[in-house]
C-alpha cells in the first residue's frame, strides 16, 4: 500500500491490488476493510476506498504538504508534518490558521522546523478517543 | 488538530465554535512527535504499535496527564 502511494502519488484500488496479488476482488475488500478495523489507514466510509493511509491523506484537507518532490495531503496538523518524516526528507507545509484564515507556511529541515515553529496547534480530542471519530480528530 | 497564529486566536476559535479546550503545544513540540510517531512508516516491515509503545513516545516528549493517556 504504502510502496505504492509512494511510487503513485494515491493508493491502489482494490481491483489493482487484487490483480497485482492475482486475487479474488472480494477478498481484497475484505484485506482492505481488515485494515481498516486495524487502524493501519481509513477507508471511506461505506466503501472500500482509502480515505487516509497516515500521514497521507487523499480528500481535501487544509493542509498542504510538498515534501520529496511531490505535492501531498495532511489529514490534520500532525500529520502534515509527519509527511517530510515518514519520506524522510525535507518539505513545507502550507496551511490556515483555523481562527482567521490567514495562510501560515511550515518548512522542516534536516528534521528541524525552521519555519512557523511558533505556530500553535490545539489538539480537542483527548487521546484515548481519537479513534472514535478519526475524521473529526 | 489544527495549526493557529496565537493563544488569542486559539481562544477567539474555540469560543466560536463552542468547544471546550484540549491541549496545544507548540508547532515545534508537534514536529518533534510527528518525526517520531511517522519516521518508520514507510519500513517494509512496519506493523500497528502496541499503544504501551505510543504512550512511551508521548511520554518521552513530556506529553503526559490524562489528556495524553491513550
Amino acid at each position: 500500500m504504502y510502496f505504492s502511494i509512494v511510487a503513485n502519488g494515491r493508493p491502489p484500488t482494490v481491483v489493482e491490488t487484487a490483480a497485482a496479488f492475482e486475487l479474488d476482488m472480494l477478498e481484497m475488500e475484505e484485506s482492505y476493510r481488515r485494515l481498516h478495523d486495524a487502524h493501519a489507514l481509513v477507508l471511506h466510509p461505506d466503501s472500500v476506498e482509502v480515505w487516509m493511509a497516515n500521514p497521507f491523506c487523499f480528500a481535501p484537507t487544509p493542509h498542504r504538504v510538498t515534501a520529496g518532490g511531490l505535492g501531498w495531503t495532511g489529514t490534520c496538523a500532525w500529520d502534515a508534518l509527519g509527511i517530510p518524516a515518514a519520506l524522510h526528507t525535507d518539505g513545507e507545509v502550507d496551511s490556515d490558521c483555523a481562527c482567521c484564515g490567514e495562510q501560515v507556511r511550515l518548512r522542516v529541515e534536516n528534521g528541524e522546523l525552521v519555519e512557523g515553529a511558533d505556530l500553535l496547534v490545539h489538539i480537542l480530542v483527548p487521546a484515548r478517543r481519537w479513534w472514535d471519530d478519526i475524521g473529526f480528530t | 488538530m489544527v495549526f493557529l497564529r496565537s493563544e488569542e486566536h486559539l481562544t477567539r476559535w474555540l469560543d466560536a465554535n463552542g468547544w471546550e479546550p484540549g491541549a496545544t503545544i507548540t508547532a515545534a513540540k508537534m514536529n518533534e512527535l510527528a518525526r517520531v510517531w511517522w519516521w518508520t512508516r514507510l519500513d517494509p516491515g512496519w506493523r500497528p504499535r502496541a499503544p504501551q509503545e505510543s504512550q512511551a513516545i508521548l511520554d518521552s516528549l513530556g506529553l503526559s496527564g490524562e489528556f495524553w493517556q491513550l
